[in-house]
């Protein structure tokens, strides 16, 4: 068996994980970062959807909920996490999130509190909004379509340097732009002395005593790795948090660990254009529509090269293939819920299974969102709109297992709650009930956001590190990123 | 099948592996795509993964004005001359 110490162990590099370890390193901590997945190569970006799936994505992007309808979860694995693989949009906490975690879990997080831990991540990920030549023509089809009917638009806030518009940000992007932590945080925490152990599957807590005494892990050649520390930070993604606290023994006094799972769940649709979209073209993700926010939906952009609108397109047969050969005009838009379902993971023969059925709240919202999407379209000149339903299904009386829905957001199976009797941990993020032990991923968000989660969940963790270094949240610059743009594009 | 589409499958776990595997080789043949329509989200699934695969082909890629190979040359040069990570 191999031993290792440290002051810290962090479990996970990605959004919560890479920032607490690059807070804590360059703090003066003696860190350790276990990742279960690889430390993935641009070089090896192919931009072929199929491929790049099968690499970056945990399951092959299979992982998917047990329910009513089943929908599929994609995560990442690996340095960086999902945020290799996401979208890079970038949305603050929403204040009146804020004040709901206030009133119902006891959470002293207010706007003013946040503000320094959101300006340190937005400086450390170059987050700025995308201009119109890079969104493209498939954002700017429903840009007009928002336009013309009057609805609340603009462009999004992305993590992003030197974005060239290549439409792959989901398969791994190829000019590495997108600012993921694994470009990022995790290299400063390296460059603070921190040690990254990839391959590292963390089984176990090791507690003596009431209190975290490190981890032990599997590495990927089979051989045992026992890391003393005498704090533990737990980043393993929402699913696989709750799973790792089960085998520990830990955070299970509440009923809580495993439940509380919101998604936001999402769908798409397609439409055909007079004109060409080619919507591989600029950056997949780059305009919103909130003027339904409050009704418990958004729209965001979606799209991307012909395999990954070919896999997505909710037709079969020979009305897949007459929409597929007028690819370069097709445009593609996205919907996401905001979940008042809730869902629960648990682990099956070490595996784990998410039981997620959607309520007729939600079902409600899809059946408005899709009408609204196909009233976009229609606006900005769409001759057909594809929607994401069963043959025959219309929208006003969609059921569950009409819906094809996918989910990009997982959170809350660790939820923060100040009573130890309601949530996993507290206020700071801490595992109720045992001393050492604290999660800094999407799991300990109590609530749907409403918006795209990956700021939220590093602010939380920014905010998590500083408080264990015992210091106050400084906004100042956080160090130079990666990289810098010689033609002027970064921003 | 193509080689992503294998990559793919082969990363998937083996139930969904093997139902994947399964859809696809049916909805290749007249008898088993009219056996899937009377499934609708079968159906859809298997569409999905069959088209994944036919679309990923560089040169159908190419005729819908969409070029792989040039995205991640260009990326490569991008991340050299800037000393990007
Ligand atoms: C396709 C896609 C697009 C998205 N787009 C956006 C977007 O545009 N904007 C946004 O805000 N959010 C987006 N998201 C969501 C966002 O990326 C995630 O919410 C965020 O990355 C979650 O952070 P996390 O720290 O909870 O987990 P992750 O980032 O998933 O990191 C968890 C890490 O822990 C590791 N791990 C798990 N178990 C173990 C173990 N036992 N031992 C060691 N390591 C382990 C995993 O391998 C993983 O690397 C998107 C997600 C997807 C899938
Ligand atoms: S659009 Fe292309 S260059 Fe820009 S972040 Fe996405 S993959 Fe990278």
């Amino acid at each position: 068996m191999d031993r290792l110490e440290a002051d810290f162990c962090v479990v996970g590099a990605g959004a919560g994980g890479a920032v607490v370890a690059a807070e804590l390193a360059e703090g003066g901590a003696r860190v350790l970062v276990l990742e279960q997945g690889p430390q993935h190569d641009p070089d090896s970006f192919t931009a072929r959807p199929p491929e790049m799936l099968g690499r970056l994505y945990r399951d092959g992007c299979q992982t998917a909920t047990v329910g009513s309808p089943p929908i599929l979860l994609p995560l990442g694995r690996g340095v960086g996490g999902t945020t290799l693989v996401n979208s890079g949009t970038c949305f603050r906490t929403p204040p009146h999130v804020l004040e709901r975690w206030a009133e119902e879990f006891g959470l002293e997080l207010d706007e003013a509190t946040l503000a320094p831990c959101f300006e340190r991540v937005e400086q450390a990920l170059s987050v700025a909004e995308v201009t119109p030549e890079l969104a493209g023509a498939n954002a700017e089809v429903a840009r007009r379509g928002a336009e013309r009917l009057g609805w609340s638009h603009g462009y999004l806030r992305r993590n992003a340097r030197g974005c060239v518009g290549s439409g792959v940000c989901v398969f791994g992007c190829p000019t590495s732009a997108k600012q993921h932590t694994g470009i990022t945080y995790i290299p400063r925490a390296t460059a603070a002395g921190a040690q990254i152990v990839t391959g590292a599957d963390v089984q176990q807590i090791i507690v003596e005593g009431g209190r975290a005494r490190g981890v032990s892990a599997r590495l990927a050649d089979g051989r045992r790795l026992e890391v003393r520390a005498p704090e533990v930070v737990v980043a393993c993604g929402t699913i696989h948090t709750p799973l790792l606290l089960e085998r520990s023994g830990l955070g299970g006094a509440c009923g809580q660990r495993g439940g509380n799972l919101a998604l936001h769940p999402a769908t798409s649709a397609f439409a055909l254009m007079d004109e060409d979209v080619d919507m591989a073209r600029g950056v997949p993700q780059s305009v919103y529509i909130d003027e339904f926010a409050s009704d418990g939906f958004m729209f965001e952009g979606a799209a991307g090269p012909p395999a990954y609108a070919a896999m997505v397109l909710p037709l079969t047969g020979e009305r897949h293939t007459r929409a597929m050969a007028d690819y370069r005009r097709l445009a593609q838009f996205g919907l996401m819920v905001s979940d008042e379902s809730r869902g629960r993971v648990h682990a099956v023969a070490g595996r784990a299974v998410i039981r997620y059925d959607l309520c007729d709240r939600d079902l409600a919202k899809f059946r408005a969102g899709l009408l609204r999407m196909r009233e976009l379209f229609l606006a900005a000149g769409a001759r057909e709109v594809y929607l994401p339903l069963a043959p025959g299904a219309r929208p006003e009386s969609a059921r569950p297992r009409d819906l094809k829905l996918m989910a990009f957001h997982p959170l809350g199976t660790a939820r923060a709650d100040a009573r130890a009797t309601h949530g996993v941990t507290d206020g700071d993020l801490a595992v109720h009930g045992t001393l050492g032990v604290h999660v800094a991923d999407g799991s300990v968000v109590p609530s749907a956001l409403g918006v795209n989660p990956q700021l939220t969940i590093m602010a939380l963790a920014t905010r998590l590190a500083f408080g264990l270094l015992g210091r106050a949240v400084s906004s100042a610059p956080a160090p130079a990123g990666a990289h810098t743009s010689a033609n002027g594009r970064a921003s | 099948m193509s080689d992503g589409l294998d990559t793919f499958l082969a990363a998937a776990p083996w139930p969904q592996r093997a139902g994947l595997r399964l859809l696809v080789a049916l909805v290749r043949r007249p008898r088993g795509a009219a056996l899937l329509a009377r499934a609708p989200l079968v159906e859809q699934a298997a569409w999905s993964t069959l088209t994944l695969g036919r679309y990923d082909d560089p040169a159908v890629g190419r005729a819908l004005g969409w070029d792989a190979a040039a995205v991640v040359e260009r990326g490569r040069a991008l991340r050299r001359a800037e000393g990007r990570p």
